[in-house]
Order: structure tokens, then C-alpha cells, then sequence
């Protein structure tokens, strides 16, 4: 199990502001496959709580795609609206849920740091 | 139609071809079947015993669906008038055409028929800026059909073709040899259908109600959502009939995102707009909202999931920014355009806040307001802690995409629109006047829903602050005192960008004008350097970077107007916005109700008619929607409290006016007005200035 991903989930579950609209409300799977083997992420949302498992359970939402693919999307690397777009990950069920998973998703890592003019601007 | 194409959608699907149903479309012609943003047909071409076929008549049954009239041979002189060819089409997921061939002859006859088809899965983009593709293209035929496909990486788009009569299949197109005895008819059914991926199945083109006959795929037929909207009597016919269009278009710009759960928002335009846009969703919402208040829920609903949560400079996006644009197509999918959507507009997020309140105000609907209350705050934070470019209380936009992104991030998006008196162009970033005026309405209404919905009466307190504190400094700095008006901008320096613009009208609306300012502002408005009798221009003559037919630099925009007259009513203006309705209805009535995107700004006692800017969108969304703001505007309708109120203030051109039906949160309520505003009259003393201005001006001159 890679640690970006183990990391990002955890983060999820601790939640803070704005991680998750608190009007996420059900089931997501995430399905990533890694050569032959899958690696599968059950999370529940409900009024802003958040828990995950690895529970291999039918579920509102599916996203399938590889565990590369997953990797960049949680490190900001890759953008999870065009990689949809392209045809890497695939999406099933409540679009809403889906929707309001990719926003908890970073945004690349060269803004993240802090050199956007949005950032320089910011009055703290 | 009149531009010779012709062109029916559904959402964002949509076909354009010739007056015979053709398309032969190149990189830089756009012609062809359309699909989130995906050109999946770019050659459909009939032919009869290898003859082209001649256009009699089209017929334009609904937006979704048209009927062509063929006979074969070309030129003026028909060579062969014993046989009719029909084409019937319809949008769906994909189209839906129904040939039929009629012989009129006494012998029996062998015919030929032949479709030649190709996709050049062209991106709209790619369209407009004629780029090469970069993938590659196959095509299979099996029982299905006809697939033609193109594959860039993981990137599959599939375009087959199936026809219902025994057809001889090869790569580019389909064959039937047909006979016909003396007066028989044949008829073959042809269905394109479209997909993303692969391995999709083919299915027949759906039309979500399991007929054969094409509706759109709505929730909701055409016929219910013009019997659900209120009701217009008038004396005055053209108005009868720019109201119906209106109706209509906005019902044909509807357009139905995947998360939206088949409820519908305003698309911009038709067709090259059949998308989300921040901007055109937002305004179209609030001036259709005593008609058809569903538009601005499915609006805020969309926009608000898709709201930005992070920082990301090729898409200009920050957290709680509402989104500029959202595109499917292949150059955004490999993020060579920004669509994802693209966030670079810096009026969308405050007017967010403004249709959400107004929305309440209508409908009575608190618990979307509740259900929204964290998108409205991020979008209030966004204000201060991301517009702020400099970090003086003002909203600034500059682009962080140097490459893709936008120049001009408000609705004066053209290059050359935000300009000094005397012409120049002022560096970035930019705070357009307008900006400033819908942050401050933003956080007065933001209070308002503080107080009333999220219970927060603390926050409340701090947004009117807030708001008060904006409005004080906003009427300091941008005020050019000498001439009465606000400055379009500041620059970087914090200096005037002093020209006299439309967007004065905009700081009504908002009511971030001091009152004592007003009456010098509306003498602007209506003053003969923006008035042109037909509307306000969008930059006063006179002005260095002044062209009539300059897209945002002279031209008369009837959305600008609509806001405009608003924001005169808000201040008590009744006879003025008059005049504005006045002059945008009048000029509807050339356009058979259409009003275009926008018309040149020349003065109305020299052209007569309104000379139409050409553009290639056509409805505009909130050009069909300025109609109806007017005709909110003249009625002077205005929720208060549980009930409607009406003041109406009517051009005496138009005499008795009757809105039944009036949708919101008082059930139905019907509103009565009759003429009595002399705007002709108010029009010739507006005259009689340009003359005495100009005369003024000549002898400067000399």
C-alpha cells in the first residue's frame, strides 16, 4: 500500500474546514488497479463526517482507474476533470458525490507552494 | 434562415448544415453534428443517382428538430422536378434523420441513393483556431452499422451509423439502390449516434420517452414550459411576440449538466455556447427569475458543486471562485485549453451571492440558501482574501494562465474594452467600477441571508461593515467629479482609468451609488454621448477608443440595457428606465424578437433601424433574457416580504400591459400597468442636446 494515498484517506477522515461540503451524503469506492492486483477504498460521507474502509461493498459512486493515475490526482499532479475527460478513470452512479469528492483533491504542487499571484495577493 | 445554415440543438448537441441538410464542413467551417464539444460528423452529404440535391424550402419545426424539402439537380432550372426528396431531423444523443424519396413520375424508376459520411472529431476549439489533430482515425463496419473512430491515447470518440432499409456499407458512407413504382415513396430510417469510449454499445438515438418521434430531452416539453411561464397581454403585438420568442429560446438554451439530475441551467448561446458559463448562467438566472425561477436553481445548484477548492494557475482557479467556463472536448481533456472548467472571471463569484439572495427573495426557497450556505461564504471569502490582488479592499482580477487564460475577467472581455479617456490602455491587474459594485451587493445581501437563514447574526453584522466601509471608499476613488460619472477602472497605480462607460449603470443595480451621485450618473446614462435612442452604448461617444461597431467599445448590448434600467429603477428613475425599454423593445421588434448579442451604436435618429453586430451566436442567453428584465423593470415588479409589488412605469407606446400568473413565493399573482411615460418626447429633448453637443464640438473644432 503506498503511503500518498494512505495519507490523503486519513487526512479525509480527520476532515478541517472545507475538506468535504457537509452535504456529501453516501457511498464512494475507489478501484485502483496496480498490474493484476486491486487495491479498494470504501468511504462513507455523512454530515461531514467521513470513515474509510477497505470494504469491497456496493456503493453509490464507483471510480475506477489506475493506482498511478489515483497517485497524481492526491498529489495535485493530475487534474481529476480532464483525466476523466481522457478516458483514465472511469466514474459510475451519483454524479453529485463524485462531483464533491474531486474537490477535496489538491492543486498542483507548483501553486500549492505558494507562487500564484493569488497567493502573493492574499491578505492574512 | 437568413446566414444560409441551418442549425437545431438539444443541450449540448446540436447540428449545422446547408439549406439541404448537407454538411461538408473543413477545419475552419463549422458545419457538422456537435457533441460535448466534439465534432462527430463533419461530412453528411445526400445524393440521388449521383446528383446533389437542391434545397425548395426548410422548415424549422422546433429548435430540436427541421424538415427539408429537396428535389435533385442543381442551378436554377430543375432538371429532373418528378421526384421529392425529404429530410426530417432531429436532435437527440446523436440525430435522427428519416429520408423519404416520393416519385411523382407515371414509369417506374431505379434510383441510386448514396450518404457519404466522415468525422474529423474535431475539438470546438480546434474549430475556431483551425489546429491539427493529433490522433488517429479507424473505421469498422459490422452488423451495428458504421463506426467511424478516433483514439488519442486513452482518448476514444465513436460517431456510427445505422440506417433501417438494406443498405451497402463501406468506409465512406452507405449505398441503397432503391425501386420505385409510379407514384410509390420509400423511406429509410438513418441514426448517428455519438459516444465516448470504445466499448459502448450501439443504441438508437434516445429521446427519453421511448417514442419514435424526437422531443427534446427535457424534463419538460416546450408546450409546458411556455404554459408554466406567466402570461403577456398587451395592445401591443410585437411585444406579444418578443415576449413568446424569449420563451422559447431560453427554453432551447437550456442546457442540463450531468450532475444537475436532468434539471436545467441557461446555456450562453446557441450553438457555440451550449455550456456552463459563470457569467451568462448567472445574469440570465436573475433576468428570468419572475418568469421561470427554475433556471436560477439549477444554476446555483451547478455552479455551486463545481465552485473552486484549491489554487491552480492554469485553470486561474482559487477557493470559492465560481467558474467562467466548462468544456469537454479533447484539447481540454489533454489540458491544452484550461475548460476544466476554467475559473478566470472575477464577477461570477460576487453575483453568486447576489442570485442566491435574489432567489430567496422570489421564491421563498430557504432551504437551497441553507444547503448553499457554505458555497456563499467561501464565495464572500473569495472577495477579500483572493480578489484582493493588492490589498486595498478593492476586487482586481489578473490572469495567472499567461497563455490561455483571460485578459479581461469581466463581462467587457475584449482586449481593448477597459481603456482611458484618451485612448490608452491601462497594465494589470484591473478593478473594473462594475466589480466593486456587485462585491458590495454580494455582501449586503450575503447579511441579509446571515441574518435570515444561517442564523449567524454576527456575520451579519460584519458583511454590512463591510459592505459600508467599500461603499464609502468606492464613491471617493472612482468618482470623476467634474463630469458626474464613475471611472470604469483603477489601475495598478490606483488611478482613474477615466473613461465614461455603460458599467455606471451596473453600479445602480448594485446600489453602491451615494444617492447624491445619482442624478449626475443617470444624466450621463441618458445623456447624448451613451444614449443612442436605442440604448445606452457600451463606451460614450467621444471617448478615444469610441467605434460604434466596436464590440464593447461603442456598440448598445440589450443585457447591459436590462441591468441598466434596473439599476434607474432602484434609484427611482421610473421614466428613465422607461426610455431604455422603450428603445431595446423597439429595436426587438426588427429583430422578430431576437435581439441580437449586440448593435451598432449609432444614433437612432440616423439609421432608423438597429444595425446588428455580427456574431455567431444566435439566441444569446441573456440577450433573449433583457425582455424580460425590461418587462420586470416597467411593471416594477418587487418582492416585499411575502407579496409581490408593482409599480409600473410604461412607455405610452406600449398602452395597457397585463403579466398573469406571476410565479414566486406569493403562489401566482397577476400585474397591471398602462402607458403613460411620453418617451418620445423625453427622446427629441435628448435630441435636441446631441445636435446642440455636436455643433459644440464642431466649432472646438474649428
Amino acid at each position: 500500500m503506498s503511503e500518498p494515498i494512505e495519507e490523503f484517506f486519513e487526512r479525509l477522515t480527520r476532515g478541517g474546514p472545507d475538506r468535504l461540503p457537509r452535504r456529501a451524503d453516501g457511498s464512494l469506492r475507489i478501484d485502483l488497479t496496480s498490474g493484476t492486483t486491486t487495491e479498494r477504498w470504501f468511504i462513507t460521507m455523512h454530515g461531514g463526517d467521513v470513515s474509510v474502509s477497505h470494504r469491497n461493498a456496493k456503493a453509490d459512486s464507483v471510480i475506477r482507474t489506475s493506482k498511478d493515475e489515483f497517485e497524481g490526482m492526491i498529489t495535485g499532479r493530475v487534474n481529476a476533470m480532464s483525466a476523466a475527460l481522457r478516458g483514465v478513470v472511469s466514474l459510475e452512479g451519483d454524479p453529485t458525490l463524485l462531483m464533491l469528492f474531486q474537490r477535496a483533491l489538491p492543486g498542483p504542487p507548483s501553486t500549492a507552494a505558494g507562487q500564484g499571484a493569488a497567493a502573493t495577493g492574499r491578505r492574512t | 434562415m437568413s446566414d444560409g445554415i441551418v442549425k437545431i440543438l438539444d443541450g449540448n448537441t446540436f447540428v449545422v448544415s446547408d439549406p439541404r441538410g448537407d454538411i461538408e464542413a473543413s477545419l475552419t467551417d463549422p458545419t457538422g453534428l456537435f457533441s460535448f464539444d466534439t465534432r462527430f460528423l463533419s461530412t453528411w452529404v445526400l445524393t440521388v443517382n449521383g446528383q446533389r440535391l437542391n434545397a425548395l424550402s426548410v422548415d424549422d419545426l422546433q429548435y430540436f428538430e427541421a424538415r427539408f424539402f429537396l428535389v435533385p439537380g442543381t442551378g436554377t432550372v430543375y432538371v429532373d422536378a418528378k421526384l421529392s426528396v425529404i429530410r426530417q431531423r432531429a436532435v437527440g444523443d446523436g440525430f435522427h434523420e428519416e429520408l423519404t424519396i416520393l416519385n411523382h413520375a407515371e414509369e417506374p424508376i431505379e434510383l441510386t441513393v448514396r450518404v457519404d459520411t466522415d468525422s474529423d472529431f474535431a475539438d470546438l476549439f480546434e474549430v475556431k483556431d483551425a489546429l491539427k489533430k493529433k490522433g488517429t482515425y479507424s473505421t469498422r463496419i459490422d452488423k451495428d452499422g458504421l463506426h467511424l473512430v478516433y483514439e488519442r491515447e486513452t482518448f476514444v470518440r465513436m460517431t456510427t451509423i445505422a440506417a433501417s432499409a438494406p443498405a451497402a456499407i463501406d468506409e465512406k458512407g452507405l449505398t441503397f439502390v432503391v425501386t420505385l413504382e409510379p407514384h410509390d415513396s420509400w423511406t429509410t430510417d438513418l441514426d448517428v449516434v455519438t459516444a465516448a469510449g470504445a466499448g459502448g454499445r450501439f443504441v438508437r438515438p434516445k429521446y427519453r420517452h421511448g417514442e419514435r418521434r424526437a422531443q427534446p430531452n427535457m424534463g419538460r416539453s416546450l408546450e409546458s414550459w411556455l404554459e408554466e411561464a406567466p402570461r403577456l397581454e398587451c395592445d401591443d403585438d410585437r411585444l406579444r411576440a418578443t415576449y413568446r420568442r424569449s420563451l422559447v429560446d431560453l427554453a432551447a438554451l437550456r442546457f442540463s449538466p450531468l450532475i444537475a439530475g436532468g434539471r436545467s441551467l441557461p446555456a450562453a448561446g446557441l450553438p457555440w455556447f451550449m455550456t456552463m458559463f459563470g457569467r451568462d448562467s448567472i445574469l440570465t438566472s436573475l433576468q428570468s427569475l419572475p418568469f421561470t425561477p427554475e433556471l436560477a436553481a439549477t444554476t446555483l445548484q451547478a455552479l455551486g458543486d463545481w465552485q473552486g477548492s484549491r489554487v491552480d494557475d492554469f485553470r486561474d482557479e482559487d477557493p470559492g471562485r465560481i467558474l467562467h467556463e466548462m468544456r469537454y472536448g479533447e484539447m481540454t481533456a489533454f489540458e491544452e485549453r484550461p475548460h476544466s472548467p476554467y475559473y478566470g472571471c472575477a464577477d461570477a463569484t460576487p453575483l453568486y451571492v447576489v442570485l442566491l439572495d435574489e432567489y430567496e427573495r422570489w421564491t421563498g426557497d430557504r432551504s437551497l440558501v441553507r444547503h448553499r450556505e457554505q458555497e456563499a461564504r467561501a464565495a464572500l471569502a473569495w472577495i477579500d482574501d483572493y480578489a484582493d490582488l493588492l490589498g486595498d479592499g478593492y476586487v482586481w482580477y489578473q490572469r495567472r494562465n499567461e497563455e490561455t487564460g483571460l485578459e479581461n475577467q469581466c463581462w467587457k472581455d475584449s482586449w481593448d474594452s477597459i481603456s482611458y479617456r484618451d485612448g490608452r490602455l491601462p497594465g494589470f491587474p484591473r478593478a473594473t467600477c462594475e466589480l466593486q459594485g456587485y462585491a458590495y451587493d454580494a455582501k449586503v445581501r450575503g447579511a441579509r441571508l446571515a441574518r435570515l437563514v444561517w442564523n449567524d447574526p454576527a456575520y451579519a453584522d460584519r458583511l454590512e461593515k463591510e459592505a459600508a466601509d467599500l461603499k464609502r471608499r468606492f464613491n471617493r476613488d472612482f468618482w470623476v467629479a467634474e463630469e458626474g460619472y464613475f471611472a470604469l477602472a483603477l489601475d495598478a497605480e490606483g488611478h482613474q482609468v477615466d473613461a465614461l462607460a455603460s458599467n455606471n449603470g451596473h453600479l445602480l443595480w448594485s446600489g453602491i451609488v451615494d444617492k447624491s451621485k445619482a442624478k449626475a450618473v443617470v444624466a450621463n446614462l441618458l445623456g447624448p454621448r451613451l444614449f443612442s435612442g436605442w440604448g445606452v452604448r457600451t463606451l460614450a461617444e467621444g471617448e478615444g477608443r469610441y467605434n460604434p461597431i466596436g464590440y464593447h467599445v461603442g456598440t448598445v448590448w440589450p443585457f447591459d440595457n436590462s441591468f441598466i434600467a434596473w439599476g434607474l429603477r432602484r434609484y427611482g428613475f421610473k421614466d428613465e428606465a422607461a426610455m431604455i425599454a422603450e428603445g431595446i423593445l423597439d429595436a426587438a421588434g426588427y429583430f422578430e424578437g431576437r435581439l441580437p448579442e449586440a448593435f451598432g451604436g449609432y444614433e437612432r435618429s440616423l439609421t432608423k433601424y438597429p444595425v446588428q453586430y455580427p456574431t455567431a451566436c444566435s439566441p444569446q442567453a441573456w440577450s433573449t433574457g433583457a425582455p424580460l428584465l425590461l418587462l420586470r423593470t416597467m411593471l416594477g415588479l418587487e418582492p416585499v416580504g411575502e407579496h409581490l409589488v408593482v409599480d409600473a412605469a410604461l412607455p405610452r407606446s406600449i398602452g395597457r400591459l397585463e403579466l398573469l400568473d406571476i410565479p414566486g413565493r406569493w403562489g401566482r399573482m397577476d400585474a397591471f400597468g398602462r402607458g403613460r411615460v411620453d418617451v418620445e418626447k423625453r427622446r427629441t429633448r435628448g435630441r435636441r442636446r446631441v445636435t446642440s453637443s455636436r455643433q459644440r464640438a464642431a466649432a472646438d473644432r474649428a
